[in-house]
Formats: C-alpha cells, sequence, structure tokens
C-alpha cells in the first residue's frame, strides 16, 4: 500500500506548467468565460503537438503514452489554468470507441487527426426526449446506396458548432425499440441539412440543439456494424463513467482555504480562518474533498489493472461538488454572489462560479439516479428498477 | 500509489474474516450482551498474536504496522466481534515506545488486558472504554505516560451498545512507564492509531450492514415485487456503498500515513474517523429502515449493527469535536478561540 506520488508525476506537472504559461493567456480564458464553447482551437493544436489530445494512447499513434494518472495531474493543470478542454476531452470519448471498434479505414481516416488537435468530435446522443434514457433514440437513419439519410433533432450538443464530426446515435431499423437497431455514426457537422440552434446554460456553457434534415452522410462513416449502436455507445459510456475526473470539490476547498486565509475577521488581525464556524464548515469540506481525490485515485489505479471500479468517483465527486458549491456562497456571504464581470467578485467570482456550473456535474457524466441504479444492480445485486426495453 | 494488499495483507484478511465468521457469530455477539465481551474470542486473538501485530518482532510482536491492524480491525467490525481491539492494540504500541517490557509480555501473553484512557480528562472521571474488563489502562498525566491498574470495585455500566464500559472511581497502582517532552507526542500518536483502527472497524461494520439491508432487499416483496427494485430502497444502499468504499480507502492511506511518519498523518487520521463514522451510521440507520418493522425487533441482526454503528463512536469522541480538531491539525489553532479561552480563565481568577 502506498500513496507516494510517483516521482514522474512532478515532470509531467512541470511540463503541463511551462506548456501553461506559453500556450493560455488572459484573452483565451476570458474568451472562454464569455462564449462557454469549451474548445480552443489554438489550444488543441497546441496540445495535440505534445500527443496531450490523446494522452494515453502510443505514441505511434499521436498520443504520449502516459499513465492515468499522468493524464490526470497534466489535465488539471491545464484546466485549473482556466483552459479549454470539454472539447478535447469529450472528443476522446467518441475517439476512444472507434479505436476500439471502427473499421480499419476509419481508423487510419479519423483518429491521426483527433490525436493531432485538428478534429473535434461532439456527442450527438441525447434527444428531447430522452435524457438519461439515451435508448429512446427517435434520430432515424436510412440505407440508400452507399449513403445513409439522417432525420431527426439532438440535444445539448455541447460545442457542436465548433465541430468537425459528430458521434451520432441513430434508430436504422423503424421497428426496433430501446437498445436494439441502433446504428453509430461520424456525421460530417458541414453536411448540408444541419443546423445549429445556440442553447445557453447558466453554468456560463453554451450548448446546442441540433437538427437533422435529411443529412446524407457515406456509409464509410458508420462505427461499427449497422443495428449494433449499442455495443459502440457502452464503450463509449463506460469511458465516461469510469474516468477519473479532476475533483472539482478540491478545487473548491483550495479556493475556499484562499479566501479565509485573506479575508479579515475582525480588526483585531484574525481571518476567516479564524471563526469556528468557517473552520467547521471547511474541515468538513476537506475530508470530502479528500474522498472524492482517492475516489478518483481508486479509479485510476484499478484502470490501470484494466479492472473495472465502478462508477464511485463519478457519484460522489459531483454530490459533493454540488453540495459544497452551495454551502460556501453561504460560507462567504454577500460577496460570493458577485459574478467575473464585477469588481466586487470574490477571488475573480470563483464561488459565484462553481455555483452555476455545480449542479450540472450530477447530469452529464450519466446521472447520479442512473450511477446509483447501476451499482445497486451490478455490485449489490439488486433487481433492475427501470423497465427492460 | 499502489492500492493492492501484498499476499501476506491478503493472508492477514482472509485468516481473520475466517476466524470471526466462526467465533463471532450473531449468537455469541448476542451471548456476550450486555458487557460485551467474549473471552473466549479475546482468548484465541491472543494466540492468534494479533494484539502484537503492530509490535516490533524483536519485542515479542509481528512485525506488522498500521495496516495489518486496520485489516483485523476491519474484519472484527464486519461481525461487530465482541472483544477490544483498536485501543489493545494501540496500547502494546506504547508499552513497546516506552520499554515497558513486563507490562508488554504479560499484554501480548493475554495475562492482563492493557487498554487505553482515552478522553482528554483525569481517569478517574473518564467513561473507560474497556473500564469493566481492563486489568490496566494506559493514560497520559501530567506530562507523564502512567500504566493505572484496576481498582477492586468496578462496576460495568449497563448500556445501549453492548460495550464494556465502566468508570474507575478510584484508582489502582499507578506506574509511571514515561516522562519528558516525548510523552504528550507519543500518546497522541496512540490516539491517532485509535481513530484509524475504531475507523476500520466502523468500515467493516458499514459493509456488513449493506450487505444485511441488501440481503434483505434482494428478498423480501412488498406490493408485488422485491423491494429492492424501489429506488427509494436501493438508491441509499448505493451511496452507503460508494462511502464505505471511500472511508476505507481513506483509512488505508492514513495508515500508511502513521507508518511512514508523515506530517499529515494526524490530519488523515482524524479525517477517517469523522468519515467512517458517519458512514456506518448511515449505512446501518437505512439497512434497518428497510426491514421495516422486524428490523425493530430483537431478533433481527441489523439491530446488533444500528446500536454499534453509534456506541463505538461515542465511547471514543464526539464526531464535532474531531473537526474541531481537524481544522486545528489543517490551520493551526484560531486565534479567536484562544483568546476567548484566554479572557475566560482571566475573568476567572478575577
Amino acid at each position: 500500500m502506498d500513496f507516494y506520488e510517483p516521482e514522474h508525476l512532478k515532470d509531467i506537472r512541470n511540463q503541463a506548467e511551462a506548456f501553461v504559461a506559453e500556450h493560455i493567456t488572459p484573452e483565451m480564458v476570458e474568451e472562454e468565460l464569455r462564449s462557454g464553447d469549451g474548445v480552443s482551437r489554438p489550444l488543441l493544436q497546441a496540445m495535440g503537438a505534445k500527443g496531450w489530445v490523446a494522452p494515453m494512447w502510443p505514441k505511434e499513434e499521436g498520443g504520449a503514452g502516459l499513465d492515468p494518472f499522468e493524464t490526470a495531474a497534466m489535465l488539471a493543470v491545464i484546466r485549473g489554468a482556466g483552459g479549454p478542454t470539454v472539447g478535447p476531452g469529450t472528443t476522446m470519448l467518441s475517439a476512444n470507441a472507434i479505436r476500439a471498434l471502427g473499421s480499419p479505414e476509419l481508423r487510419d481516416r479519423i483518429l491521426p487527426d483527433v490525436a493531432a488537435g485538428n478534429t473535434l468530435i461532439c456527442l450527438g446522443y441525447t434527444e428531447p426526449e430522452g435524457g438519461s434514457d439515451v435508448f429512446a433514440c427517435k434520430t432515424r437513419s436510412v440505407r440508400d446506396g452507399d449513403e445513409w439519410i439522417v432525420s431527426g433533432q439532438k440535444m445539448f450538443t455541447t460545442f457542436a458548432h465548433r465541430a468537425d464530426y459528430c458521434f451520432l446515435l441513430t434508430r436504422s431499423d423503424a421497428e426496433s425499440r430501446g437498445p436494439h437497431g441502433l446504428t453509430m455514426f461520424l456525421m460530417p457537422m458541414g453536411t448540408r441539412g444541419i443546423e445549429c440552434q445556440l442553447l445557453r446554460t447558466m453554468g456560463y456553457e453554451r450548448t446546442n440543439i441540433v437538427f437533422y434534415n435529411d443529412v446524407r452522410v457515406s456509409d464509410e462513416l458508420r462505427v461499427g456494424d449497422a443495428g449494433q449502436g449499442l455495443h459502440v455507445m457502452r464503450a463509449a459510456l463506460e469511458a465516461e463513467q469510469n474516468v477519473a475526473p479532476a475533483s472539482r470539490t478540491t478545487q473548491l476547498y483550495d479556493a475556499a482555504v484562499t479566501w479565509a486565509r485573506q479575508t479579515p475577521l475582525e480588526d483585531r488581525g484574525d481571518t476567516m480562518l479564524d471563526d469556528p464556524l468557517v473552520r467547521n464548515r471547511l474541515a468538513r469540506l476537506a475530508v470530502d474533498a479528500e474522498v472524492a481525490e482517492l475516489l478518483g485515485i481508486r479509479v485510476g489505479f484499478f484502470e490501470q489493472l484494466g479492472a473495472k471500479p465502478g462508477p464511485h468517483a463519478a457519484l460522489f465527486g459531483p454530490e459533493a461538488y454540488v453540495a459544497w458549491s452551495k454551502e460556501m456562497v453561504d460560507v462567504v456571504g454577500p460577496g460570493a454572489l458577485a459574478d467575473w464581470t464585477d469588481p466586487e467578485a470574490v477571488l475573480a467570482g470563483v464561488f459565484e462560479y462553481h455555483f452555476r456550473c455545480a449542479v450540472a456535474s450530477t447530469i452529464y457524466g450519466g446521472s447520479s439516479e442512473v450511477l446509483r441504479s447501476l451499482i445497486a444492480e451490478e455490485l449489490l445485486g439488486l433487481p433492475r428498477s427501470r423497465p427492460k426495453s | 500509489v499502489n492500492l493492492a494488499l501484498t499476499e501476506e495483507q491478503q493472508f492477514v484478511k482472509q485468516t481473520f474474516a475466517a476466524i470471526f465468521g466462526k467465533e463471532a457469530s450473531p449468537e455469541r455477539v448476542r451471548a456476550a450482551e450486555p458487557l460485551g465481551h467474549d473471552s473466549a474470542l479475546w482468548k484465541r486473538m491472543i494466540e492468534t498474536g494479533a494484539l502484537g501485530v503492530g509490535v516490533a518482532e524483536d519485542t515479542g510482536g509481528g512485525g506488522g504496522g498500521m495496516l495489518e491492524l486496520a485489516l483485523i480491525a476491519e474484519e472484527a467490525g464486519r461481525r461487530v466481534a465482541p472483544i477490544p481491539f483498536a485501543e489493545p492494540a494501540a496500547a502494546v504500541r506504547v508499552l513497546a515506545a516506552c520499554g515497558a517490557t513486563d507490562l508488554l509480555r504479560e499484554a501480548l501473553a493475554g495475562d492482563r488486558m492493557v487498554s487505553l484512557a482515552c478522553k482528554p480528562m483525569a481517569v478517574e472521571h473518564q467513561i473507560l472504554a474497556h473500564g469493566a474488563i481492563a486489568d490496566v489502562v494506559v493514560a497520559l498525566e501530567s506530562d507523564r505516560i502512567v500504566a493505572i491498574h484496576r481498582p477492586r470495585q468496578v462496576r460495568p455500566i449497563s448500556n445501549m451498545g453492548g460495550l464494556p464500559i465502566a468508570r474507575w472511581g478510584e484508582l489502582g497502582e499507578v506506574q509511571v512507564l514515561a516522562g519528558g517532552e516525548d510523552s504528550g507526542r507519543r500518546f497522541a500518536a496512540a490516539l491517532d492509531e485509535v481513530r484509524v483502527l475504531r475507523a476500520a472497524a466502523l468500515v467493516g461494520l458499514a459493509s456488513e450492514a449493506i450487505e444485511i439491508g441488501a440481503a434483505y432487499a434482494r428478498e423480501r416483496e412488498a406490493f408485488g415485487i422485491k423491494i429492492g427494485t424501489y429506488q427509494a430502497v436501493a438508491h441509499p444502499l448505493a451511496d452507503a456503498l460508494v462511502a464505505k468504499d471511500g472511508a476505507q480507502i481513506l483509512v488505508w492511506k492514513a495508515c500508511w500515513a502513521l507508518n511512514e511518519g508523515l506530517p499529515n498523518a494526524p490530519a488523515l487520521a482524524a479525517m477517517a474517523y469523522v468519515f467512517a463514522a458517519e458512514t456506518a451510521y448511515a449505512a446501518a440507520q437505512h439497512s434497518l429502515h428497510i426491514h421495516g418493522g422486524y428490523g425493530f425487533t430483537i431478533e433481527c441482526d441489523i439491530q446488533l449493527y444500528y446500536r454499534r454503528a453509534k456506541s463505538w463512536v461515542t465511547a471514543f469522541a464526539d464526531p464535532e469535536r474531531e473537526l474541531d480538531l481537524l481544522a486545528d491539525r489543517t490551520f493551526g489553532p484560531s486565534r479567536k478561540i484562544l483568546r476567548n479561552a484566554l479572557t475566560s480563565v482571566t475573568h476567572g481568577s478575577e
């Protein structure tokens, strides 16, 4: 048993810090706050040049051959500096599925550009009538010679307006229901008939509603076999649930301690860190942040062994993050309400930012309810609670 | 980072899982109430050398560390084994550190049961965790580590946790084991070991409480279907499982930090204690609840877990106070609290 951070993590962290100093500018961070796109093309290409878009892939494939811990450390530095990483992070979910299940031609055509930071792939699962229930997919695909014709509507397609492709789940068998009769495509986003409609969130993010109006896509861009979309999707979904997210609860804790240390309590030289109620809350937050970190480490360790750790981190981390984003607004007081554009903002509006963002984190990586059901069924042997389709 | 147990550690875990599985059955746990001590099981523990696992081999121990002790504590907790463990295991390490070789030998041989007096007050004012059964308690008094022998008259306290608690109103013989600057630090380290081992036992307790609840939810039907199908039943069990696995890895990290003597070890020990305490109670509470009225009956095993989930914590320390301690250890003392304390002392003397 050993919790020492491996020595080589320092190297990768130093490299990431040098990278941040060179490539992440205040303008880039502000642009991301204003646009909420989660994408910066120059940053993406710079990451690609280091092999950091697909950090865990071998160098021959354009990756950097990093292990899960090095990857988490590197991404934490870039995210911590305010660099937009939603684009590459999301792209890798489908890229990993393509790498595992795509045809050799498709892999050769797509993956080198993904790793190089030239290609962004957004995710087209969710529809207006199906959120957590991704298999309620109604978007139709119909074979027409060497092509397919796709029509339907997808919701919450983040950075669709900036992406090169969409990893698009469709129903190819009109008679099918639920998880059967689905086919996955890599839809070029420049194709005629695709329309992105802006959807703003309260968490400084822009997302999109995407309409597909009789859009033609080549059969060469099918991922996996026709009718086997479930299989393809499972490969990508598991990557999302098991991914060790850099704990946002720790970011919040660090901000909370910084604030408490530098904020005067009374005129006797005390700071908020001397106040019993603040200390109590920060101590509790420290415990939850530590547990969230350790569950993340647990994911990384199991992944290295090729075992499946379960979605513990994906459930506990975001739940703690939401709870503490709310609590810290109470602790900090009215100053926490001011946003980053206002000179009154506390620590550049960090607590306002976390409060706005946190609530989405218990939804998008698989909602907490879906994750709890997975744990109940797979780890506790309880009966399935959702109707079988 | 390596979260794997060594082969030897797995062997320790399996061995004690087997021992407690056989010799801490629910019948034996019930039979040991209200005193909460099974002397046959205690004798078995002494024979296995479990108590001395954390003591160096050249002083008669097993040469292991905190993790091996935590694995034993977790397995004991899983069966709510009616024997003391955290305090006696920490006490023998104090005896070894103080060079109290005679008492150490007697403790490891099972001739005398040695526990700790953990509360920050005079021994005669404490409700001692093992006061009803211990022959000696090790305590910190006036910056000295002392071994206090059992007085002639001790009245066990009838209690909800099946715990061998009692006061020692008047004290027996007091033997000074160590003095000087190191004593306070050494005793504080022992208390941190107790925190972590109690946390490990609570992880085991939580683990089995979840399994008891899940087993019931898999079989019991209501409104025509298994109750585990209902998310209001299943989801809190899933939360409990995640928290339990989190508490376990936190305990392991604290063990590692104590073994390595790292500066953040005391903070991690307090964290492990607080988190395991809350996790064990939540797990036992939900598990009992989903049994409906049955969970409330004395025949149902889950009530054994529910009562101990609270009692094992309260016998040592209020988790809110442990959070204060964690804050002190993480941020340093609060100037405001110190000043207020000083003011009340000054006013008191006027």
